[in-house]
Formats: C-alpha cells, sequence, structure tokens
C-alpha cells in the first residue's frame, strides 16, 4: 500500500515538472520565433543595419587537431562577422552513429541558422542533413562531401549550399609527385588509407594512384584501411613492411595513418631508407619531419576551410548571395628544407 | 583375465596421460606448428627480423597480461589496463615534455618522468581494489569504471592530442637493438653504425632489442614471484578457493588489493614503454581493446576465468601465438579481417580443451 | 513471487523505499536538470532527437538483461549488430540490382536477415550451454568471427546502394504532421523548405518498444521468464526442478542475437549503409545500463522495466550533454562514477533488491 502511494506521488511530481518545462520550452519558442521575424523583417527595411546575430553550429567529423584547427579559424572568423557560434561535441570515432546524435542534439537547441558540417558518410549523413535543411537550416559541408560531392545538379544530395575543402585529388597527385621526385623516381610504394566511405580519403588515394602511375618506374603495391586508429596504421604498416622489404615510400593520407606508419618504419629501423610521405600537419609530424622520420608533409589549411565556410555562410544569409557550389582553398608542402621557415608555421595545425 | 584387465588399463593410462600432456601444451605446440605453416606460406616469414618484430611489438600486450594472469589467477578481471596504460602513457610524455622545455637533461626528465608516472598509476589499482575488497563491488564492474574515469581523466590531461617535444634519445632507447651487422663491412653494439645510407640500410641486420632483454627481466621477476614465493601461493589459493584461503589465515582483502595494485602498476609499466618505443604520449582509444587481447592470450595460456589456474609462461606463448597468428596471416597475404576470426577460434579451443582435461594443473 | 521487504516503519522505511527507486529519481532528476539548462531539451524536437537516436541501447540493453540474469554476458552483440546492418544492406542493394521492387527488397531483406543473425547466438548457446564454455570467452570470440565475416562480406569497404526508400523507413516517424496540411503515416510527407513537419514517435523507437513490452512480459508472467531467472539464481537447483538449462541457454543466447539483429538492421534503415563496425560504441553502454537498472552480473537479478530505466539514464546524460557541446570525457566520468554508485547502493540495501517488480 505504501509503495503504491510512493510511486503515485512520484508519477504527480513528475508529469507536473514534465508539463511546466515543455510549456516554458514551448513558450521559448515561439517568442523566440516572433524575435526572429521582427528582426528579419527589420533587415528587409533597412539597407544598412547595425551589427547582426546569426547563428551558427559547427559539427567536426571526429577529435583530431585538423578539426581543432578549423574551429580556431572557424571562431576567428564568426567573431569577426559578430556571429554566435556553437560547436558541438567532438565524435569521438569516424562514423554516423557517432556524429549523427550529435548533430541532431546540437541543433535541436533551437535557433540555428547555418550548420557547418564534415559529413563522416557520404550516404547516411544525406537524410539526418536533408530534415534539418527542410527545416529552413543552411547546410555548408567542409573537408568531406555529401554523394559524389557535385552539388550542381539536381539530385537527393544537391540541397548543400556549398562544399569547401581542399582538392584532395589534385593533393594525392602532387604528393605522388613529390614523393616520386624524392625516389628518383623508381621504386615501390605502399598507401596507409583510413575510411572506405570517406570522400576525402578516398579522393587522396585515387589521386596518389593517378600520380604514381605517370611514373613507369614506380609501382603502387598496395593500400590498406586502418579505420582513422592509428595503432592500427602501425601495425598494417609493420606487416606491409615485412612482406615487401622493397618498399622505399609509404603515403600516409591523413593524420592518423602517417603518425602510424611512421612510427612504424622507426621501430623497424627503416628511417632514411623509407620516405614517408604525410598528409596533414600536426605537430608530430612536424617533429618527425624535422628529426627526419617523415620526409614530406601536406599541410591543408582548415582554419581557411573553416573561415571561408562562415564567410560565404554569412554573405547567403545575410544577403541572399550566390554561392560557388564548390571552394577549394590550396595546401602546402612542408620539406626538410621549409620546416623552419617562419612564414610556413602559421600552417601547422595546434590547439 | 585379471591380467588383461590390469595391462589394458596400463596401455590406456599412459596413452591418456601423453594426451593429457599434449593437451596441456596444446598451445606450445599449436605455436610450433602454426610457425612451421607459416614459414611456408609467408613471405619473408621464417626471418630473424620478423621474429624479433613479433616480440618488440608485443613488449605492451606481454606486460598487460602478465598483469591480467595475476588477477585471472584470483579469479577476477581487470578492465582498465589499458586505460591505465594511455593515462601512463600521456603523463610520462607529458612530464617529460614539460621538464625538456625548462631545459633539464634528457637523462633527468626520462628518469623522473618515467618513475613518478609508475608511482601514480598504483593508484587507479589501489581504488579498484579497495572497491572490490571492502565495498565487494564485482572486479567487473570496479575495473569497467576506474577504467573509464582513468581514460577521462587522460583525454582531459592532452585534449585528444599525442604529446610531443619529447627530450631526445627516447626512441633509440625503445627501438634500439644490442647488435648490428652490416654484412662484411661493420659491427657495431648499441647503436646503428654510423654513416649508412638507402639501400644499405635494408641489409642491416639487428640482433636482439632492448625491449626483449627488457621485457625478459620483468617476465622473469614475475614468473618467480608467481611460482616459487609464498605471494604466489596465495594468489592461486584465493582463486582456488576463496574461504578455504581465509580459513587458512591468508589476508585475502590485504592482498587483493596488492594483486590490483600490480596489475594497474605493470599496464603503467606498459604505458611508460609505450613512450620509449614510439616517442610520443597516446591516449588509448577505445576501439583498441587491448585488455579483452590481453584477456584472451592470458585464457590462451592456460588461465581459467574461474581462477586457480594459469601462469605467466602460458601467458607469454597465449600473447606470442596471437602475435604471430596476425602476423603469419598478414604476410600469407590473408585478409587482415581472418586474423579476427582466427583469434576467436583459438580462445574457443583453449577453453573447450580446457574443459575436457579438467585436472591439468 | 516476491522476496519480502524488511518493512521498516516511518522516515526510515520511507527512506529505504527511496533508495530501492534511486535510479528512477536520478533519471528525472536528469531529465528537469537539462530542461532547466538546455532550451531545446524537453522541447518535441528535442524529444524526438533523443528517442531516434534510442534505439540502439535500448534493443542491446534488452539483450543483455536476458543474458545477464541467467549470469552469463554476451560481448558479441555490438558486432552481431554491425553484422545485420551489412547482412540487410548488402541483400537489399542485391535484390534492387535484380530488378525487385524496392519495397519488397526490404522486406525480404530484413526477413532474411532475422534468420541469418539468430546463427551467431545459436553457436553461442551451443558453446555455453553444451560445451561448458564460460559466457566471457565464447561471446569474445563470437565478437571476433562475426567482426571477420562482416569485413569479408564487405571487403573493408562498407555495405551501401541501399534505396533510399529504406532510408524514409528509418528517418520517418510513426505519425508525421505538416500543420494545416497533411498528416501522413511512417513516411514523412514531402514538404516544402521551411514548411514545419512534425513527428511523433520515430519509426525505429517505436518498433523497439514494442518488442520491449512484449519481451517484458515474458520474462516476468511466462514459464520461460521464471526459467530464466531460476538458472540464474541457482543452476543446480534449476536443473533439479527439471528445467532443460542447455535447451534454454542456447534459446536465450539466440534470443540475444536476435535483438542484436534487430538493432543493426535498424541501423541500416536509418543510416542506408551496412557497417561492421556500427554497434562497437553501444555494447559497454548496454551493459552499464543493465547494471544501474539493478541487475547483478551474478544472474538471477533485475527487470526489463528498470533496464529500461538505466537506458534512459545513459541515453538523457549523453543527450543533454550533447545539446550543451560538453567534451566527451566528462561522460565517461560521470558514467563511470554512476556505475560503481549503482553497485555501491544494491550492496547496502540489499534487502531492497527483488526478483520481479
Amino acid at each position: 500500500m505504501r509503495k503504491s502511494l510512493l510511486w503515485i506521488t512520484i508519477l504527480i511530481i513528475s508529469i507536473s515538472l514534465v508539463a511546466v518545462f515543455s510549456l516554458a520550452s514551448c513558450k521559448a519558442e515561439e517568442v523566440a520565433e516572433e524575435e526572429e521575424v521582427a528582426e528579419e523583417e527589420e533587415v528587409a527595411e533597412e539597407e544598412e543595419v547595425a551589427e547582426e546575430e546569426f547563428t551558427m553550429l559547427f559539427v567536426p567529423g571526429i577529435a583530431d587537431p585538423f578539426y581543432f584547427t578549423m574551429e580556431k579559424g572557424i571562431q576567428a572568423k564568426a567573431d569577426e562577422l559578430n556571429i554566435n557560434l556553437i560547436v558541438s561535441e567532438y565524435p569521438e570515432s569516424w562514423g554516423p552513429e557517432a556524429q549523427v546524435p550529435i548533430l541532431e542534439a546540437a541543433a535541436a537547441v533551437g535557433g540555428i541558422d547555418l550548420i557547418l558540417t564534415a559529413p563522416t558518410s557520404t550516404d547516411a549523413l544525406i537524410a539526418p542533413l536533408k530534415k534539418l535543411y527542410d527545416q529552413g537550416i543552411t547546410i555548408i559541408t567542409v573537408d568531406t562531401y555529401l554523394g559524389d560531392g557535385d552539388y550542381s545538379v539536381e539530385s537527393d544530395y544537391s540541397f548543400p549550399l556549398s562544399y569547401i575543402g581542399t582538392d584532395n585529388k589534385l593533393g594525392g597527385q602532387e604528393v605522388a609527385r613529390h614523393l616520386a621526385e624524392m625516389l628518383d623516381e623508381t621504386g615501390n610504394v605502399y598507401v596507409m588509407n583510413t575510411n572506405p566511405d570517406t570522400s576525402s580519403v578516398v579522393d587522396r588515394g585515387e589521386g596518389f594512384t593517378e600520380g604514381i602511375a605517370e611514373f613507369p618506374n614506380m609501382t603502387l603495391i598496395g593500400m590498406d584501411y586502418c579505420l582513422d586508429v592509428q595503432q592500427e596504421a602501425q601495425n598494417l604498416t609493420t606487416a606491409a613492411l615485412q612482406k615487401d622489404p622493397d618498399i622505399v615510400g609509404i603515403f600516409g593520407v591523413n593524420l592518423f595513418s602517417a603518425q602510424g606508419a611512421y612510427q612504424a618504419v622507426v621501430n623497424a629501423g627503416l628511417t632514411g631508407a623509407v620516405k614517408i610521405a604525410s598528409w596533414d600537419a600536426t605537430q608530430d609530424l612536424i617533429n618527425a619531419l624535422k628529426e627526419g622520420k617523415v620526409d614530406l608533409v601536406l599541410a591543408q589549411k582548415p582554419a581557411e576551410i573553416g573561415a571561408l565556410g562562415v564567410e560565404w555562410g554569412y554573405k547567403y544569409l545575410k544577403n541572399g548571395e550566390e554561392v560557388p557550389k564548390k571552394v577549394i582553398p590550396g595546401f602546402e608542402f612542408f620539406t626538410a628544407d621549409n620546416v623552419d621557415d617562419p612564414d610556413m608555421q602559421q600552417f601547422i595545425y595546434s590547439k | 583375465m585379471n591380467t588383461n584387465k590390469n595391462s589394458t588399463l596400463g596401455a590406456s593410462q599412459i596413452s591418456s596421460k601423453r594426451l593429457s600432456i599434449l593437451a596441456k601444451n596444446w598451445a606450445l605446440f599449436f605455436l610450433l606448428i602454426l610457425i612451421l605453416i607459416f614459414s611456408f606460406t609467408g613471405k619473408r616469414f621464417f626471418h630473424l627480423a620478423n621474429f624479433q618484430n613479433i616480440l618488440h611489438l608485443s613488449t605492451t600486450y606481454l606486460l598487460l597480461s602478465a598483469s591480467e594472469t595475476f588477477v585471472i589467477i584470483t579469479g577476477g578481471i581487470d578492465l582498465s589496463v589499458g586505460f591505465v596504460m594511455g593515462l601512463s602513457s600521456v603523463l610520462a610524455a607529458t612530464m617529460m615534455q614539460q621538464m625538456h622545455a625548462v631545459n633539464f637533461p634528457p637523462a633527468l626528465s626520462i628518469s623522473i618522468g618515467s618513475i613518478v608516472t609508475l608511482i601514480i598509476c598504483i593508484i587507479p589499482g589501489l581504488l579498484s581494489g579497495i572497491l572490490i575488497t571492502r565495498y565487494k563491488v564485482p572486479p567487473f564492474i570496479a575495473t569497467l569504471g576506474m577504467g573509464g574515469i582513468t581514460s577521462g581523466l587522460t583525454l582531459i590531461m592532452c585534449g585528444g592530442f599525442p604529446v610531443t617535444f619529447l627530450p631526445p634519445y627516447l626512441t633509440e632507447m625503445g627501438n634500439g637493438y644490442m647488435i648490428y651487422i652490416l654484412p662484411g663491412k661493420a659491427v657495431s653494439f648499441f647503436n646503428r653504425p654510423e654513416g649508412i645510407v638507402g639501400g644499405e640500410l635494408k641489409e642491416l641486420v639487428r640482433i636482439i632489442p632492448f625491449s626483449f632483454i627488457f621485457i625478459f627481466i620483468v617476465l622473469i621477476i614475475l614468473w618467480h614471484i608467481l611460482k616459487n614465493t609464498k605471494f604466489g601461493q596465495h594468489t592461486y589459493a584465493i582463486g582456488g578457493n576463496m574461504d578455504a584461503a581465509v580459513r587458512a589465515g591468508i589476508n585475502t582483502n590485504r592482498h587483493l588489493i596488492i594483486i590490483y595494485v600490480l596489475s594497474s602498476f605493470l599496464a603503467g609499466l606498459a604505458g611508460v614503454f609505450n613512450v620509449f618505443q614510439t616517442g610520443v604520449g597516446n591516449f588509448t582509444p577505445f576501439t583498441a581493446m587491448y585488455e579483452l587481447l590481453a584477456i584472451a592470450g592470458v585464457i590462451i595460456g592456460g588461465a581459467s576465468l574461474m581462477g586457480g589456474k594459469g601462469g605467466i609462461f602460458g601467458s607469454v606463448i597465449g600473447v606470442i601465438l596471437i602475435g604471430v597468428i596476425e602476423n603469419g596471416l598478414h604476410l600469407s597475404g590473408v585478409d587482415p579481417f581472418y586474423r579476427f576470426i582466427a583469434v576467436g577460434l583459438v580462445l574457443i579451443t583453449a577453453v573447450v580443451i580446457d574443459q575436457s582435461f579438467p585436472d591439468l594443473l | 513471487m516476491r522476496n519480502t521487504t524488511i518493512e521498516k516503519n516511518g522516515i526510515h522505511g520511507f527512506f529505504l523505499q527511496l533508495g530501492n527507486k534511486w535510479a528512477v529519481i536520478f533519471l528525472l532528476l536528469e531529465v528537469v536538470i537539462f530542461s532547466i539548462v538546455s532550451p531545446g531539451f524537453f522541447s518535441l524536437n528535442g524529444i524526438q532527437v533523443l528517442l531516434i537516436n534510442s534505439p540502439f541501447i535500448l534493443l542491446l540493453g534488452l539483450a543483455e538483461i536476458f543474458v545477464i540474469i541467467t549470469g552469463g554476458i554476451d560481448l558479441s552483440v555490438g558486432f552481431v549488430m554491425g553484422f545485420a546492418s551489412v547482412v540487410s544492406a548488402k541483400l537489399i542493394a542485391i535484390f534492387v540490382e535484380l530488378g525487385m521492387n524496392d519495397l519488397f527488397s526490404i522486406i525480404i531483406g530484413i526477413v532474411i536477415t532475422l534468420g541469418i543473425g539468430i546463427i551467431p547466438g545459436f553457436v553461442n548457446g551451443i558453446l555455453i550451454g553444451r560445451l561448458k564454455v564460460p559466457p566471457f570467452i565464447a561471446t569474445f570470440s563470437m565478437l571476433g568471427i562475426t567482426h571477420g565475416v562482416s569485413e569479408l562480406l564487405i571487403e573493408g569497404s562498407y555495405a551501401k546502394d541501399v534505396p533510399a526508400l529504406a532510408g524514409k523507413i528509418g528517418n520517418g516517424s510513426l505519425i508525421s504532421i505538416v500543420p494545416g496540411r497533411t498528416v501522413s503515416f511512417f513516411i514523412s510527407p514531402l514538404v516544402q523548405r521551411g514548411e514545419r513537419l512534425i513527428g511523433i514517435f520515430p519509426n525505429v523507437f517505436v518498433i523497439p518498444l514494442i518488442i520491449i513490452a512484449i519481451f517484458a512480459f515474458i520474462l516476468k508472467r511466462t514459464k520461460f521468464g521464471k526459467h530464466t531467472y531460476a538458472i540464474g539464481g541457482n543452476i543446480d537447483a534449476a536443473i533439479r526442478a527439471g528445467i532443460n538449462v542447455k535447451t534454454h541457454l542456447t534459446k536465450i543466447y539466440m534470443l540475444s542475437s536476435l535483438f542484436a539483429t534487430i538493432a543493426g538492421i535498424l541501423y541500416m534503415l536509418r543510416f542506408v549503409t551496412g557497417k561492421a563496425d556500427a554497434g562497437v560504441m553501444f555494447l559497454l553502454d548496454a551493459i552499464v545500463a543493465v547494471v544501474i537498472g539493478g541487475a547483478s552480473l551474478y544472474g538471477g537479478v533485475g527487470t526489463v522495466w528498470k533496464t529500461l530505466i538505466g537506458c534512459f539514464i545513459i541515453l538523457v546524460l549523453e543527450n543533454g550533454l550533447r545539446m550543451f557541446g560538453v567534451p566527451t570525457f566528462y561522460k565517461l566520468v560521470v558514467v563511470g562514477v554512476i556505475l560503481v554508485f549503482a553497485v555501491l547502493v544494491d550492496q547496502f540495501f540489499p534487502e531492497l533488491i527483488h526478483k520481479e517488480d
């Protein structure tokens, strides 16, 4: 008897609390909507407007220095344009099951005008992002894209405003050329890739393959996928080195792959005999470059990518400007020669 | 009639004894058979460099398995070892980095960093042990919870970045070999011979990695403790029958706390070694599953999750077996995914054999 | 059959009752705190987000509670889920390529996957029930084997080419309303951009809910359920009572795999892809949820309802922290602490543990 009484009490208290809060937040939503509508009307009337607030949400791909650096670029630009920036939680692992709940929860806070995100799957993120798009939120994909990345052709995935990211294919080709030059255009090379369902690294792998094909005396003897886990990259590279001792060059397509790969080479005592090209310029990799453990580092410009995303998004939201469907910033190469160059320091990814 | 019966009995006794010996050491035999097979199917498997590589890269797992051995013999389990290793790696690296930045001599920053880390790594084990003994929290939960907390702290400390800018000489110590021979040209000790470049490096023969000496010493000490000291005997006793152990006068609570502290300490050692081997401090991502593989090694080596059985030697065989399987399969050109299947099958086999021959130890 | 509570009178008794229900109270506190702190948390949209991301942990939690009550554990559910997502995606893609209608491909693909997904559980059951392999080892091995098989099927890549219809089902809600225009069921209607779409009860939440309700009933009221508790309580007594333990355990593990398979299918519907490691991050959450819900790893104790509470404690915590943008490590620490606390409470209030609730 006493038990059921207790239960009933708890139920009543909880239901009333629930009711109170849902009403409160509903009211808050309505009020917010009214305010937004009023603001927009004001904007339409005036040409020169005092500082205006948009709210942008950044949902990164995974917790790694590349995205940390991108966040810094985004934050700086947002501060400059007086945009309210919300940064979501960083996913622990690469994949839709980690990213989508974060994306949806962060967007559910409400009041978001634009989302900057790096979709962790070309297919799986289409439906969740489309849902947000239908609510009126603008989407810009950074670093990775949906579908085949071509938003100019009408399709299931052409709703994002733009794709802003490095030209991964071109980068892969350039890495191949630079690496080939370092290897006197002869020998066997190996690629440590990450996820086969991620646009960016797939393009890098393809670009590299095409680049190597230009050199008749060079052969690409293998490509493995470490699923963005550094230890796995190290294990796979070690095995590859043992299997094919005539590997002279390795390309790590992102920071985890490259870090694992070069450590495998160090462990095998082959530093100097095997040249390593790395995509992404973390402090660890730059150090390794200085110590001779890595020979070539490609630095993307995550801060610039982020800033461009904010800037184009702002132009669209404020003035309805036409935004290019693809925006491609460049990249820089670090070698032992220019690693201490003061002008180059800005391209190193940092906290 | 009687004589016949006796002799029949005798014969079957002998053959079942042989079978028992085979079953008891099945992991070892299996390992040898695999090495034989892979030598034929694997490209450059049967190679000094390869074998040394397998051992060198198994060092962390050997340490973790050693720690699990003690815990599992007492009938418990420690799911925090992977995360304590991550903590130790990041902590040691951070300390070394800080000291190096203020110009401490490398020898000092390396040694202080390592020792302080090892001392701090006792704490997670102490907490787990207290939870398990005094508050009767099941080891599965206590160590899992401790692991999560440790992991969180590690991430806070390093912010998701590997810790770099460490003092020099670390990787040389971690990856060095005793003897280097360049056939026909040079021989040197402890360090790579000077002035070798490019293709010649590939011909360099290295013998006896430092890591091997290090792990050998650690394992011998642990083996001795488990087999020959009262501490070791008490460990088996607790695992075999906790109540009997208590009645025999063993202070089980204190003993168990020491066991978990030891486990945590060895995990810390693994983390410090990791810094020497890789030259950076790395946190442990969740996907790594270090503890599960360590436990698999221990079970394959003959221990039982119920406790009371197993040993250092068995665990070593178990870890090496897993390492050989992975390495051999890859060199034989088999998809790495078969390795997951293979380890799973081997593990089941281990337990089934264990069940079929219960009176082995 | 209730264990008799030692009736204490007055305030002391009240607090004991409270201690027993601490999980529910904690959950309510969580909801209240996050509602105050995060504006969107207790809105219609916020709740939908919570629910649409809940099925995986709910189903894996259901799988684990059945297994844990028998005193065992199932470490393979994460990879069985991935396996199911891969198998279902591949089957559907193949059928579509062979020219079959989208809807039929999806339905038949799902049905076949349900059949295939039980196999790991069957093997677990044989190993554990008949060959007496400890559950930890057996299911850990199965974890590795299903992982390997999944990867082989997708050749290191991932399963794709699933028709968009699947995604519409997976992301749709039971009832979708466009105010003033249409109401539709199961699949979202096409909306003009900016139109308000109200979704109520995501499809992928409704299915686990129904399954949970059914199996909660089974666990509590049928002989099957009672046998499950009996085995967990005292396996020898169960045998002497005439229960066919070997067969029962096999069924339990098959059930566990079935739930994990359903979770995998829901993954495929939601994300129109299949990945081998789709379920990895949910395994630990599921076990933690079960323990927070008061089950004992030694068996014989726990209920589906309490596991549900445990699941939601974790879900609400995760969701709330996400809305805040709180870094992941805080969640780890909090969950670790809750876990230990849960077990301690059960230690200090042993008389409050009921077999069934």
